[in-house]
């Protein structure tokens, strides 16, 4: 497993996406200092296809938000993953960088997929509200005279923004009429409306006395834990579908339908997905899945973190381990921490 | 015949009147509904981490979040805790508004709210009535070339209200605490392009400064001004309001200065209702967008503040003169009992005002609320001055019990009294009946918009058009309580009609032959068609 993905930018999908993997002028990090003044060479992003170059180029200035929204997607699906056997594991030196894993249509390539959807269009939220973005939001659909919007009616929701840059880049790729783009597609979408639902309404008074009499509201954005929180209850209750093939003017295309007629057919909200997951036990290059041998696992939890769901049964082991840890800390703020350094002995299990 | 118009009035020209009246309140809320944009804008703003390096400093002092000259930036705190930088050199900077856009006069004022993101973590939460001083400059320019202008600079401490709502675990590390709004700045006038915002959260950790909040994450502002198109529809329909009310305040002051005897007190309060709602009306706002009148806001506070007092005071100064129970009042000083508790609510809230608007004017970042002292006597003002209302709801309440439990008496007497005593009766019976109605009408159309408009999201969509219910509730119940008092000063001005046509009416001035609006006893010549109508309804 790798953390270290400062450097890693990612456009999902292995190879079917494009894994902006080596744009270091859009890697995010120590860079993002100079990418003022750094102009963003999108022809120098491997894996992107003509619709997205096209939108690279117009839009070049939200590129590292793009690339952001992906990062922040990744670490919040291995957050929601850390204690399961597939935890969201991230290879660098690939440009597929989740491996193989999401070659097949599994609920865990529904999760990525939506989950970094979600990630763009939230970060591209943020961006816009951060004013580092200069074509949010303010466009004209409002009343008044062209190009006094703003001074007319206002702006719109930077939202719809974020959600905008979301399709249009992520499901850039999925045009094709087969299965696998028709679940793509839905599953990123999944992930963007999972960030307007969560949205929510922040209102102020300010009228006479600061009374009610005027209210001003506006909607604002959770931290994307909950909007983790949220995909993961959607990767737990995915549906699963099954393909079907139609013949029409263009070729044979394919749709899915939901596999169980007795259960709810799948909202815009739901993940979908038509294939098994392999069970993530045993190392299989073919699957993708990294095994979970040496993997940490709790001795005391019953659930899928605990060592004997982790390690598949084959059992655990043990270890203690003395560790140099921080206590007594004073904390400001940011940045400053001064603390005492203190000994504890833990014991480590691991998976055989 | 005297008395007031409405009750010479023939049934078919107050009901032409009534639907002229009513065509126009659909007027108004039309250009609010259809023309205006919604009311407010609220424009989110994050604040970008700057770091002030030590040669920086003696360049500028303010640091711009983007565009030319813009700051070294910070992504996240992790960053600047791998560089070495200090809390006390990391500044935060908002540009408002957002690039390729500017402010404009139009926009009124500008208020903004402060939000802290703060992430949980189990060795550093926040602590109980944790403090947040901060260090705020604000500047201004007005073309994006030149230097920053400093309008205001101050020291300023806000409550940190926040709560975690799930459990404090280690699983929990990283989720964000829900904290409530902080008041951040007002400013009465938006007479510049472009406002720079930097805050700083100074550490000291001797005193105790910006210890124990938690870790902040990241500054949001929000920042509400007045669209530019709603001001316009606005001053628009003020302009337009202002004339009316003064041409029919003239006419009904003349009317009442043509008869022999001196204004008796209900017809002054009426006039002084016109004055109050012209006070309201004339568009001073207008100067707004050539000059810099930070102190807009507070007048018009003011401003409202006069006409509401003015309103309620009228209704109860209107019930006892309809009381019927033979005793003459006719002064002011007679109501002080229910005139009291207005005058006394309305000064508490003029005091907060200007306890919180007032300084404003002085440092755009001060809040009452921001302080324990503060938000008690602020606290106590409002609750002054709800208690006051209570009161005069109560009198108010009780006063028109009275008047319904006199006209009932009166009614059974009714027949048995002589045709010029019964008509008197029966006039004010009428009169009061119909303001009765006009005003529970009126006040259940404000009550019931002002729901609407706050629950309901701000727009509805109608086919391809979008209406806006807030612009809608505002222009429409501005209008409304407009047409009211146009409606008050015009029927219940005093009637000429005996003299039938315009020579004679200066003569009719000295005859004194004029009826009093209140108590006094006249004799009638023949009931007109809506005298008898509502004679009858009286009786039943």
């Amino acid at each position: 497993m790798n953390h270290d993905q400062t450097e890693i930018v990612i456009w999902f999908e292995v190879k079917h996406f494009c894994s902006l993997v080596s744009c270091r002028s859009l890697a995010v990090g120590h860079q993002y200092s100079s990418l003022g003044t750094q102009p963003i060479l999108c022809g120098s992003i491997p894996g992107l296809v003509p619709k997205q170059l096209r939108f690279c180029r117009n839009y070049v200035e939200i590129m590292p938000s793009v690339a952001e929204g992906v990062k922040i997607g990744i670490q919040e699906c291995q957050h929601q993953f850390r204690g399961r056997r597939w935890n969201c594991t991230t290879v660098s030196n690939s440009l597929a960088i989740f491996g193989p894993v999401l070659d097949k249509a599994t609920r865990e390539s529904a999760f990525v997929h939506a989950i970094a959807s979600a990630g763009v269009a939230f970060a591209v939220t943020r961006a816009c509200a951060e004013g580092s973005a200069t074509i949010c939001g303010c466009d004209t659909r409002h009343k008044g005279p062209p190009g006094e919007g703003w001074k007319w009616g206002g702006c719109s929701e930077d939202v719809e923004f974020g959600s905008m840059v979301s399709r249009e880049f992520a499901d850039a790729r999925e045009n094709r009429p087969d299965a696998r783009s028709a679940m793509n597609r839905h599953n990123n979408e999944a992930g963007r409306v999972s960030v307007n639902d969560n949205m929510f309404l922040k209102c102020k008074c300010h009228g006479l006395s600061g009374s009610c009499e005027v209210k001003t509201c506006w909607w604002s954005q959770p931290d994307f834990r909950v909007i983790g929180d949220y995909m993961k209850d959607k990767y737990d209750s995915a549906s699963e579908m099954v393909v079907e093939k139609h013949r029409e003017s263009r070729g044979w295309v394919e749709t899915l339908r939901p596999k169980y007629n007795y259960f709810k057919p799948p909202t815009e909200r739901d993940l979908v997905y038509y294939e098994n997951s392999p069970n993530f036990c045993d190392p299989n290059p073919h699957t993708g899945s990294f095994g979970t041998r040496d993997r940490a696992c709790n001795l005391t939890s019953h659930g899928i973190d605990g060592c004997d769901l982790l390690c598949c049964g084959r059992g655990h082991n043990t270890r203690t381990e003395k560790r140099k840890e921080k206590c007594h800390c004073i904390f400001h703020w940011c940045c400053y921490v001064s603390c005492q350094e203190c000994t504890r002995v833990y014991d480590v299990h691991t998976c055989k | 015949m005297a008395g007031a118009i409405i009750e010479n009035m023939s049934t078919k020209k107050l009901v032409i009147v009534g639907v002229i009246l009513l065509l126009f309140q659909a007027f108004a809320f039309m250009v609010g509904g259809l023309i205006a944009p919604s009311p407010t804008a609220a424009v989110h703003y994050l604040a970008t981490k700057c770091v002030d390096n030590v040669k920086h400093r003696q360049d500028s002092k303010w640091f711009m979040p983007w565009g030319p000259n813009q700051c070294d930036k910070i992504r996240s705190f992790d960053e600047a805790m791998a560089k070495h930088i200090e809390a006390n050199n990391i500044v935060f900077a908002v540009h408002i508004p957002m690039p390729y856009k500017e402010m404009s006069p139009w926009f009124q004022f500008m208020l903004v709210i402060l939000q802290f993101d703060i992430a949980f973590k189990m060795y550093n939460q926040i602590e109980d009535g944790a403090l947040v001083t901060i260090d705020v400059g604000l500047a201004y320019r007005d073309d994006t070339m030149s230097e920053w202008t400093e309008m205001a600079h101050s020291f300023e401490q806000r409550k940190l209200s926040c709560n975690f709502t799930t459990d404090k675990t280690f699983d929990n590390e990283g989720r964000h605490y829900e904290c409530d709004l902080l008041p951040f700045m007002e400013v009465g006038s938006v007479a510049h392009k472009y406002y720079l915002v930097n805050i700083r959260l100074p550490v000291n950790e001797r005193k105790k400064v910006n210890v124990g909040i938690g870790e902040i994450k990241d500054i949001r502002l929000v920042g509400i001004h007045q669209n530019g198109g709603f001001t316009k529809v606005w001053f628009a329909m003020k302009t337009f309001l202002t004339p009316s009310i003064v041409i029919i305040m003239v006419w009904y002051w003349r009317r009442i200065s043509m008869m022999s005897r001196p204004p008796v007190l209900l017809e002054k309060m009426i006039l002084a209702l016109g004055i109050s709602m012209t006070f309201i009306n004339i568009p001073v706002e207008w100067f707004s967008i050539g000059f810099n009148w930070t102190w807009m806001l507070l007048f018009g506070d003011i401003r409202q503040g006069v006409f509401y007092s003015m309103l309620l005071s009228f209704w109860i100064i209107f019930c006892g003169e309809h009381l019927m129970d033979h005793t003459e009042r006719n002064r002011i000083s007679v109501y002080w009992k229910q005139v009291g508790p207005i005058v006394f609510g309305s000064f508490c809230l003029f005091i907060f005002d200007m306890c919180e608007r007032g300084v404003q004017l002085t440092n755009p970042f001060y809040s009452i609320w921001a302080s324990e002292v503060g938000t008690e006597l602020a606290m106590a003002f409002i609750i002054v001055a709800g208690i006051c209302a209570c009161l005069y709801f109560l009198f108010l309440c009780f006063m028109v019990f009275q008047v319904f439990r006199n006209i009932s008496g009166k009614r059974s007497s009714l027949p048995a009294m002589s045709k010029a005593r019964r008509l008197h009766y029966e006039g004010l019976i009428f009169r009061f009946k119909f303001l009765m109605l006009v005003t529970l009408t009126c006040a259940a159309m404000t009550v019931i918009f002002f729901i609407i408009s706050q629950v309901n999201e701000g727009h509805w969509h109608w086919g391809e058009h979008t209406v806006q219910v807030n612009s809608a509730f505002f222009t429409g119940i501005y209008g409304m309580w407009n047409l009211y008092v146009f409606a008050i000063m015009f029927l219940y001005a005093p009637s000429h009609k005996r003299y039938g046509d315009e020579q004679t009416r200066d003569t009719g001035a000295s005859s004194g032959e004029d009826i009093q609006l209140t108590t006094t006893i006249t004799h009638v010549d023949g009931p007109t068609e809506i005298y008898k109508m509502t004679g009858k309804e009286a009786q039943e």
